[in-house]
């Protein structure tokens, strides 16, 4: 699904967020992403969203050299991932239905199907009773579930969350790593950039970790443990 | 992706069955297209009413700009100073010799008619020439204690050919016939009208121009704040996968609702202008003893001028978008 071929990346032009990148992903793998603030996690997934393009190397998905998209297929490309982002990203002014149903309104899905997936994401996350609140009224937790929400509902192949458990309490944090486990369960590949080193250990899965850039292990959760 | 599909086809199936059911993949797309356009262009619309007077207000700028090039085309358009067709008002007027009896003046004015160069020509006889004079100078009493007619017979002719040197050899010509005792024409007049006229043209051409750049920038002002407004919601809708015709889709409505406002403003204030002129116009026209009637935008007019301002909106937020969405890049 997801191939990093000596992939390097430089803002600036001299700072190195990036540098060797080389793993890869395969379809319907549940892979998590972890390293110390600044390490590149975020930079990484930006790669593979083709929010930011490499400066050195292939970043492929699903077969396809993503850099050599064309501007005018990227947003094609983009809903084919769901994505939960650091910070969210939820339109304030816009309820929470309105805010899972972004996706669906940008493909042009007829408003009762995406009305009928909307409220399937809702309940999958456990927030179907708030569909009519606005985000603000929500715990930053519930906050985050929306995210997912609006990141399946239009139950994309690939699955991007970035530190989807930051700042929540670790039972939180477990049931929404358990939502994922869910996704990965029927088929969707997954990638979770975390700090929760923790909790990354009890659900051995494989981790991906960083520093300052550079992939210094790619190991199963359980070698870690042991 | 097949979700999609079957979820279309499926829809497309109860919606209405049949052959046509076999196309809803496009179709469905094309209804979901015309569907966002919908809901984008009532979306825009009620941010526009929800304010009402910063709305009116740029609506409002945008018609007292158009007001002034549609004004001037009005007035030009009235005075027959655009119309193509001035030179046909090239016309000769033949005097024949005074006391000439009626009836030779009638072939005389034959004769001038059979000229191959002549396209029409109206004989004046010198009683009907002395009842216009009475009418025009309002002297019937200082005329009427005149024993003869002074006046002489005459022709009004139309040349065929209405280019200046075609008529000044026509006159030549016609100067020459027996019985005729002076030919008149009124060229340099003619010239000057057409002078004006095509500076009057030119200067319609020019504040049109100016003034759409004007309603450009309005527009292109406006929505660049709106823009900037919801740059947040731009930010997000592109990162999962919006398109930049859909990011610009509702500004697009916005300028075109603008453009369409100011359209109808300038319309009003064209007509209001038009009615608190009209009385002293047709006044001073009357004591020239000319009909003019106020000029109006008609059917045509009113349409091409809606049209074109809503243009002009819809032009304006596409430029203040697309300069945007080149520099709003999502964290
Ligand atoms: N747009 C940018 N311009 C310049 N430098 C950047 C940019 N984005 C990231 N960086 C730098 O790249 C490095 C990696 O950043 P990144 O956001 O990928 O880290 P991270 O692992 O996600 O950190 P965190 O856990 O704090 O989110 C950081 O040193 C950061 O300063
Ligand atoms: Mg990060």
């Amino acid at each position: 699904m997801i191939a990093f071929e000596h992939v390097g990346k430089r803002y600036g032009g001299r700072f190195e967020a990036l540098a060797g990148l080389d793993f890869h992903v395969r379809r319907g793998e549940m892979v998590f992403l972890t390293g110390h603030s600044g390490a590149g996690k975020s930079s990484l997934l930006r790669l593979i969203m083709r929010l930011e393009r490499p400066s050195r190397g292939r970043v492929m998905v699903a077969g396809h050299d993503i850099d050599r998209l064309h501007d005018s297929q990227v947003p094609f490309y983009r809903r084919q991932i769901g994505v939960v982002f650091q910070d969210h990203q939820l339109l304030l002014d816009r309820s929470v239905f309105a805010n899972v149903a972004l996706p669906l309104e940008i493909q042009g899905v007829e408003p009762r199907e995406a009305a009928r997936r909307v409220r399937a994401a809702l309940e999958k996350v456990g927030l179907l009773h708030r569909e009519k609140a606005l985000p603000i009224e929500l715990s930053s937790g519930e906050q985050q579930r929306i995210g997912i929400a609006r990141a399946v509902v239009n139950k994309p192949a690939l699955l991007l969350a970035d530190e989807p458990t930051g700042n929540l309490d670790p039972q939180l944090s477990a049931d929404i790593m358990r939502l994922f486990e869910d996704f990965n369960r029927i088929g969707t590949t997954v990638m979770v950039a975390s700090h929760d080193l923790a909790l990354i250990a009890r659900l051995r899965h494989r981790v991906l970790r960083l520093r300052d850039g550079r992939l210094i292990a790619d190991e199963h959760a359980h070698e870690v443990a042991s | 992706m097949s979700d999609r599909q079957t979820s279309a086809t499926s829809q497309g199936a109860t919606r209405r069955r049949g052959a046509r059911s076999q196309r809803t993949g496009l179709d469905s797309r094309a209804r979901a297209w015309a569907r966002h356009h919908r809901a984008m262009a009532r979306d825009s619309a009620g941010r526009l009413v929800r304010h009402p007077l910063a709305s009116l207000l740029t609506m409002l700028a945008i018609g007292i700009a158009l007001v002034l090039p549609c004004g001037l085309w009005l007035t030009l358009d009235s005075a027959r100073l655009l119309d193509a067709q001035l030179e046909e008002s090239a016309t000769l007027t033949v005097y024949m010799t005074p006391s000439m009896a009626e009836r030779e003046a009638m072939a005389l004015a034959e004769t001038l008619r059979a000229h191959p160069d002549v396209g029409s020509a109206r004989l004046v006889t010198a009683a009907e020439g002395m009842a216009e004079f009475q009418q025009v100078l309002g002297l019937d009493d200082a005329l009427a204690r005149l024993d003869d007619n002074p006046l002489p017979a005459s022709v009004v002719i139309t040349p065929l050919n209405t280019a200046p040197e075609a008529v000044r050899d026509l006159a030549g010509q016609l100067g020459s016939v027996d019985g005729v005792d002076e030919v008149r024409l009124d060229l340099a007049w003619l010239e000057r009208l057409r002078r004006i006229a095509e500076l009057g043209q030119r200067l319609t051409l020019a504040l049109g121009v100016l003034f759409g750049l004007g309603v450009l920038l309005i527009v292109g002002n406006t929505i660049r704040l709106a823009v900037e407004s919801r740059r947040k919601e731009i930010e997000v809708v592109t990162l999962i996968g919006a398109t930049h015709a859909f990011v610009r889709r509702p500004f697009l409505y916005s300028g075109a609702w603008y453009g369409l406002g100011g359209g109808l403003l300038a319309w009003a204030l064209l007509s209001l202008g038009g009615q608190w002129l009209a009385a002293p116009v047709q006044a001073l026209a009357q004591s020239y003893g000319a009909h003019f009637s106020m000029p109006g935008l008609g059917l045509d007019g009113s349409a091409i001028l809606l049209v074109s301002s809503t243009l002009l909106g819809w032009l304006g937020g596409w430029m203040a978008v697309s300069r945007h969405l080149a520099e709003i890049r999502p964290r």
